[in-house]
């Protein structure tokens, strides 16, 4: 009662957030005000729960007093920091009979299982955050039974060294309190200060949310492989937010990003697999054509377009004259960088033997076109390409709406359409900051399965540097998510339902992707060392990779309705 | 006596060089590994075994009819032989894990992998020739930087 009364005094300014538990499951928002000196000791508590904490105290002391378990009682220590009013709380109801007192007396557990019976990786229902110098504690008491403990994965199961938790058994040998080290501990522990940082960031409780990303860098030093780059990426993300550090508009360095696209391009299979199935619809939409257009929003170096080129080459009846016109953003050097793609998928058509013809625009944004801009002529089949492109759009209002008008008044026989499948742009940053979190936790796994190591036959060059490159790739967009707002905030990724209903709405019909693309993309992804790991999926005609069971991208196709 | 029994034995002898046409009807049956044993031989049998329609044979011959046309793509874009060591070869042998090696000889193709392997091939052709040639986004790398684009089939399978 002392101690309620001193840290009253002590509490400038202090807002009460809101505290909600569920029955049966303890949660707790850390909220702004917590007791300074509860803190120190590495437990969480608000001033305005102090009273009622020390009327459980009083009250778990007599339940136990009366269950003989005073022995119990004066062998406990500290218990796990975070929880304690509502674990005292389940402490008193669970008090009888014993077996459950053992399964609360470790709140940490407690209060950290995930709920497993949702599909979404429910992060946002533990807030547990957990100070670097916080006590952690040992308990006398049995390793809790493993059903009511067991912190179940979400239904993207990702392999061990990702981002999977298990429940290990705490030690239980000294009664002292120690600082753990263990690694998969120390794993629970950073994605919960993530997300506690998160949530902090949210509340706008810049203060803790400070405190919060300091530590993280701390426990991420002891995560192996892709968890430790996938923290030390969002922790930064982070910081920028909380220290209003923004990072550099990253469309005002096209150069650098093309660099960086292109080691992902090579080392992953993503952007291949996003090629391979986008030629596909397209060839077969061009099937008997003789005069075909291709209009790409997504140019950077013209990947895409050597296998067409070659495809169509080589289709029965010969090739068609082929006119490809590239959409890109300004480039800052003084070459022209279209052009120069142009002149080299040029020549790869004469190399082939396919009449080509080319043209290159420039723009900032692609709500700047306009369907005449094209020049559609009389007798040509259009083909719209997109890749990536089409999410940036959703960051300025309107102009999404737009480019599917332009799009539909080109009166393209079909629209392949490429995007990331993971919702990035809810209204909530938390919500965003979840999602985000699992879904470039995935995408790390598979590179690490992809990356360096594995001796090249017969070639020198090993892809760490690809690797890396790769990971800086995926950083940016990592920062450009969680740190970046309003018109910046370029990464606005939808998942494949959401962009059913726009171009639903904007009068376009489904095209099933064939068997023949979901074929071509099941042995090119054979064809990757830890192939085993990737997966094309069906989804009612469009397909989608993912890596085990989390699809990271889809491609779909459109025609005009 | 002796010496010119040897030599007369010797003129009856049937020496493969000098029919071209039987070693090269051998040759066309050989696997890779063999062809590029046979390359060491001698200079008359390591030009042979460069001979791109060697090649051709070696990749195509399980495969009928062979498609019109691909011929002058494939030699446009660096011939059967770097089409074989490039993407055939990787593309078989990744796709037929655990088979034996003599499987790959009796191997019939099918369409996606001719496909697959074809489209590899240009992308193969397009980095290594029109943007590696341009002084590409190698870092640091050497001049005779391998193309990129199919570093991934030269990784050894996790097996």
């Amino acid at each position: 009662m002392k101690r309620d009364y001193m840290n009253r005094d002590a509490f400038s300014s202090s807002t009460t957030g809101s505290c909600t538990s569920s029955t049966g499951k303890a949660k707790m928002w850390p909220c702004d005000a917590d007791d300074e000196l509860f803190a120190a000791l590495g437990y969480k508590v608000k001033p305005s729960d102090m009273a009622s904490v020390a009327q459980k105290i009083e009250q778990l002391e007599e339940v136990m007093e009366q269950d003989g378990l005073s022995e119990l009682a004066s062998d406990t220590v500290h218990y796990n920091p975070s929880d304690l009013s509502s674990w005292l709380q389940s402490m008193i109801s669970g008090l009888n009979p014993l077996p459950e007192f053992d399964s609360a007396s470790d709140p940490f557990l407690e209060s950290s299982t995930i709920t497993s019976v949702d599909n979404s990786f429910d992060f946002g229902s533990d807030l547990i955050s957990i100070p670097g110098k916080a006590v952690y504690p040992t308990t006398q008491h049995p390793p809790p039974p493993p059903q009511a403990k067991k912190l179940k994965t979400s239904s993207y199961g990702s392999p061990p060294s990702g981002v999977v938790f298990s429940n290990e058994s705490i030690s239980t040998e000294s009664a002292r309190p120690v600082v753990l080290v263990d690694s998969q501990e120390n794993g629970i522990r950073l994605v919960h200060t993530l997300m506690a940082c998160a949530e902090a960031v949210q509340q706008d409780n810049l203060k803790l949310a400070e405190a919060l990303v300091k530590n993280i860098g701390f426990l991420a030093v002891s995560q192996p492989g892709a968890m430790r780059k996938v923290a030390t990426y969002f922790a930064e993300a982070l910081a920028r937010r909380i220290y209003r550090l923004y990072p550099a508009n990253p469309i005002q360095d096209t150069a650098f990003t093309d660099l960086l696209q292109m080691h992902f391009y090579e080392t992953c299979p993503y952007i291949k697999f996003a090629h391979f199935t986008a030629n596909q619809a397209i060839l077969e939409a061009f099937a008997g054509k003789t005069r075909v257009h291709v209009i790409d929003f997504s140019m950077q170096q013209g990947m895409q377009w050597p296998a067409l080129l070659q495809a169509l080459a080589l289709r029965p009846g010969g090739p068609p004259s082929f006119r490809l016109t590239g959409v890109g953003p300004p480039s800052h050097d003084n070459t022209d960088h279209l052009q120069e793609v142009g002149w080299k998928l040029a020549q790869l058509a004469e190399t082939v033997n396919v009449e080509f013809e080319y043209r290159g625009f420039v723009a900032n944004t692609l709500a700047d076109l306009d369907a005449s801009m094209f020049d559609v002529r009389e007798g040509e089949t259009v083909a719209v390409n997109s890749i990536f492109e089409l999410h940036p759009l959703l960051a300025r209002p309107g102009a999404i709406e737009k480019v599917l008008e332009v799009v539909h008044g080109l009166k393209p026989v079909i629209l392949t359409v490429v995007e990331q499948e993971a919702n990035h742009n809810g209204d909530v940053f938390l919500d965003r900051f979840t999602e985000s979190l699992h879904y470039y936790s995935t995408l790390f796994d598979s590179l690490e399965s992809c990356g360096g190591g594995g001796g090249c036959v017969g070639d020198g060059v090993v892809s760490d540097e690809d690797k890396v490159m790769s990971e800086v790739y995926l950083g940016r967009q990592i920062c450009n998510v969680v740190a970046c707002e309003g018109v910046d905030r370029v990464e606005r990724h939808e998942t494949l339902g959401q962009w059913r209903t726009r171009f639903g709405s904007a009068g376009f019909d489904p095209v099933h992707l064939g068997s023949n693309a979901y074929k071509q993309a099941s042995m090119l992804l054979a064809l990757f060392a830890g192939g085993d790991g990737y997966r094309v999926e069906e989804n009612n005609g469009c397909l989608m990779l993912g890596w085990h069971t989390r699809p990271l991208i889809a491609t779909s196709a459109w025609k005009l309705k | 006596m002796a010496l010119a029994n040897v030599f007369e034995k010797r003129a009856n002898k049937f020496c493969i060089n000098d029919n071209m046409d039987v070693l090269i009807e051998i040759l066309k049956r050989l696997d890779d590994r063999s062809l590029g044993v046979a390359a060491c031989v001698c200079r008359l049998w390591c030009g042979l075994t460069r001979n791109d329609s060697l090649w051709e044979h070696l990749c195509f011959r399980h495969l009928s009819p062979p498609q019109e046309g691909v011929r002058t793509v494939v030699l446009a874009l660096g011939g059967y032989r770097r089409l074989y060591m490039v993407c055939v070869k990787p593309v078989l042998s990744r796709l037929r894990v655990g088979g034996a090696a003599a499987e790959l000889e009796r191997r019939v193709w099918t369409r996606h992998e001719v496909e697959l392997s074809l489209s590899l091939f240009c992308v193969d052709y397009y980095e290594r020739v029109l943007i590696g040639g341009g002084g590409g986004g190698r870092l640091g790398g050497d001049s005779a930087a391998p193309p990129s684009s199919l570093m991934f089939l030269c990784k050894a399978v996790n097996v």
